[in-house]
């Protein structure tokens, strides 16, 4: 039944959320941009709230709760959100597709009350990479497979105590958990981007890496690598949607405030029809990540219309970075002003596949 | 709970929606091609079958609600082009509903009534209308004059909803609305307006001249109450705008497909052709706008009234039937502009909804004066 009906608790959780962002979050993002990196104390205090960890928890697994929470936090900041979304990623996959064994032996590790980080490694540092054209190998060996291959811009890959690597296996994509303590596991050094400066993003590479049968997600059942990127595309249409409320939200008021040729700037047409356009854009954005989480919560094929939100969302989300920079003229340019990081999160996460998850 | 599924209930009316709009689309070259021909108000194919309007209304059990059903409905009828049940209801007839007194009601409740606000000098801008009545004291009757444009239902209608200036006899002015009927003396129905597209959409001018009307026919909606119609019609606009739209990308997907393109939303843009590319993001602009007339809608049925989703959805479902229809057929080609195919008058068809009941333009205004606290005095 079509419905756009929050739960009680989904309300809660958003309006919890959404004050953390607002009061600890925002302040702390130029901050995380120049040092590129995270604080600790941010990162735990997004785990206080418990969204991260009630993925794994048996029964509580919910995308459309993620993709409202991930809008929220990427308010804030594109690279905090991402921080939630990539062990949010792991820990979906996990409580999804692993064996029974994988959930019993990896989703208590994420019980404790200090961040953890876990990642799914989808991306490979090569032009023209493509999802669909995974160059990362497992081939089959007697006791389980052989892992090799490399993996870039892996969310705070230092820090990650396990990887879900997805690689060619048989002739198709198939998924494996592994410890970044494995030998043949080198985490490179984190090397800075265009946007997501805070994100700590690195190359993982895997060197012949001897893994046992036990570690291919599902074990013998296998998995669906399809839904992991499914999953990917929504997260980053949540927190695309999100970057775009905050440049919307913060240009209105430069807009009504700036005075040019005696009038407001937002009382010329051409300005306030951009801006509502921004709106038309944020609530679409919004909606069509909502159905991609909500099918994909119900057990559905979420491929399309995963692919469809993350298409929108990566063309309007960059559309409007682009014109919040814009409206605010030089201020737009100067690093004063959110506007210019905003521009930069939103250029690299429009080009992300994979590393996150709802 | 959020949930974007269609009901059993949902399914099973806009099946015999869409089996209706398939019957729909037989017709839609003809009237396409006969613009002075009114379509009957229910075809033969159509007697034994039910309003699919009229099952979305009901309310039935389980469906996603009447509202959503009926947008949904909407889409699937221009779909197909060509309604094969006339739709018994004007705008007009909202305005009746929502102001006229009860004896009012009872007089013209089974009327097709216009709603009757455009004129040559005011279109956007209704503040500007000229159309005047005067009270004549010695009859008690108003006495109207003006001319109205681009009026639906002109032809079909039993009456148009006239909204109109007025200077009452203690001088006082304003404006209002009035009913004529067909019919009354200085009264005129012009011809059919030649039309880039929707060619089978009942569409003339309408002239008043010394045109008498009783004062029982002051049903005397004034300007604010008569454009709030809108909020109910502009995302069905939308609704409609995308049946268009759908009609144009299912007939791209299929010629694609029968020339071996076939359209995967497994890989990223690199893993595929740059047609495919252009293909997701007209399929993507498509759904993003029929969200945001489901979001209006359902805002609807939780009795929050939209203004801003309206416009939303309106200024959504416009835009994506321009680009879209315009979209397909650089997709497919020459052989795409032949009036052997449907996209040709897919492309003049969808080019209306984003002009009609409020240009796109006008829908950025309302959403911008509303998002920005400003009045219509601020943001012009």
């Amino acid at each position: 039944m079509i419905s756009f009906q929050l739960t009680e608790e989904q309300k809660l959780a958003q309006s919890m959320v959404q004050e953390l962002a607002i009061s600890q979050l925002r302040p702390a993002a130029r901050g995380a941009d120049d040092r590129e990196a995270i604080p600790s104390s941010i990162l735990d205090e997004i785990w206080a709230t418990g969204i991260i960890q009630s993925q794994g928890e048996s029964g509580s697994y919910s995308p459309t709760l993620n993709a409202l929470l991930l809008e929220e936090l990427a308010v804030a900041d594109a690279a905090f959100a991402i921080a939630a979304a990539a062990p949010i990623g792991f820990l979906g996959a996990v409580a999804t597709q692993g064996s029974p064994a994988q959930k019993k032996n990896l989703l208590p590790l994420f019980a404790g009350d200090k961040y953890r980080c876990a990642g799914v490694a989808i991306m490979e540092p090569d032009f023209a990479f493509d999802v669909s054209s995974i160059r990362t190998s497992a081939i089959k060996t007697r006791d389980g497979y052989r892992l090799s291959g490399l993996k870039g811009l892996v969310p705070l890959a230092g820090s990650c105590s396990h990887f879900i690597v997805v690689a060619q296996c048989d002739g198709a994509a198939d998924a494996f958990i592994v410890d970044r303590n494995t030998r043949g596991v080198t985490v490179g050094e984190k090397k800075p981007n265009i946007g997501l400066r805070a994100l700590e993003m690195a190359t993982v590479s895997f060197k012949d890496v001897e893994l046992s049968s036990s570690a291919r997600l599902g074990e013998n059942a296998g998995c669906d690598a399809q839904r992991i990127v499914d999953s990917a595309r929504t997260a980053l249409s949540a927190i695309m949607t999100g970057t775009s409320r905050a440049v919307m939200e913060f240009v209105m008021p430069y807009t009504k405030e700036r005075v040019v040729h005696g009038d407001a700037l937002a009382k010329k047409q051409t300005i306030a029809f951009r801006l509502a356009d921004m709106r038309i854009e944020t609530d679409a954005m919004r909606w069509m990540t909502w159905k991609a989480a909500s099918i994909i919560e119900q057990g559905g094929n979420a491929t399309r219309q995963a692919h469809l939100a993350y298409t929108y969302c990566g063309e309007n989300a960059m559309w409007i970075a682009d014109e919040g920079v814009q409206m605010l003229g030089g201020h737009g340019y100067l690093r004063d002003n959110p506007v210019e990081m905003w521009y930069r999160d939103t250029r690299t996460v429009s080009v992300l596949e994979g590393a996150v998850g709802v | 709970m959020i949930d974007f599924q269609l009901t059993a209930a949902d399914e099973k009316v806009l099946s015999s929606a869409h089996e209706q709009a398939i019957i729909g689309r037989r017709y839609a070259r003809y009237y396409d091609k006969h613009e002075d021909e009114l379509e009957p108000a229910e075809f033969p194919e159509a007697k034994d079958l039910p309003n699919p309007i009229t099952l979305a209304e009901e309310g039935l059990s389980g469906s996603s609600g009447t509202r959503i059903l009926h947008s949904l409905v909407m889409l699937e009828i221009y779909w197909g082009g060509i309604a094969l049940h006339r739709s018994k209801w004007g705008l007009g007839n909202t305005v009746l509903k929502t102001v006229a007194t009860p004896e009012q009601f009872e007089k013209w409740k089974n009327h097709t009534i216009a709603i009757a606000i455009t004129e040559p000098g005011a279109g956007s801008d209704p503040a500007n209308i000229r159309t005047t009545a005067t009270f004549d004291r010695e009859t008690g009757e108003w006495i109207l004059n003006g001319e109205k444009i681009f009026i639906s239902q002109a032809q079909s209608g039993d009456a148009a909803m006239v909204l109109s200036r007025f200077i009452a006899p203690d001088g006082s002015r304003g404006m209002t609305t009035f009913i004529v009927e067909k019919g009354t003396p200085g009264f005129t129905v012009g011809p059919q307006l030649r039309k880039l597209g929707i060619r089978s959409h009942d569409t003339c001018n309408l002239l008043f001249e010394n045109c008498r009307i009783p004062e029982f026919n002051h049903i005397k909606g004034d300007f604010k109450s008569t454009m709030s119609v809108f909020n109910d019609s502009r995302p069905m606009v939308g609704a409609m705008a995308l049946g268009v739209a759908r009609a144009a990308l299912d007939f791209t997907r299929e010629k694609l497909a029968e020339r071996g393109i076939k359209v995967s939303y497994r890989g990223g843009m690199r893993s595929r052709s740059a047609v495919v590319d252009r293909f997701i993001r007209l399929e993507a602009i498509y759904e993003a706008a029929l969200l945001t007339v489901l979001r209006s809608k359902w805002l609807e049925q939780q009795a929050v009234p939209p203004k801003v989703e309206a416009s939303i959805a309106k200024a959504a479902g416009g835009k994506a039937a321009r680009k879209i229809t315009q979209g397909c057929i650089d997709l497919l080609g020459p052989e795409a502009l032949s009036e052997d195919h449907p996209l040709d008058r897919c492309f003049r068809d969808g080019r209306i909804f984003d002009i009609y009941e409020g240009t796109g333009e006008i829908q950025r205004l309302i959403i911008a004066r509303s998002i920005l606290g400003y009045t219509g005095r601020d943001l012009r």
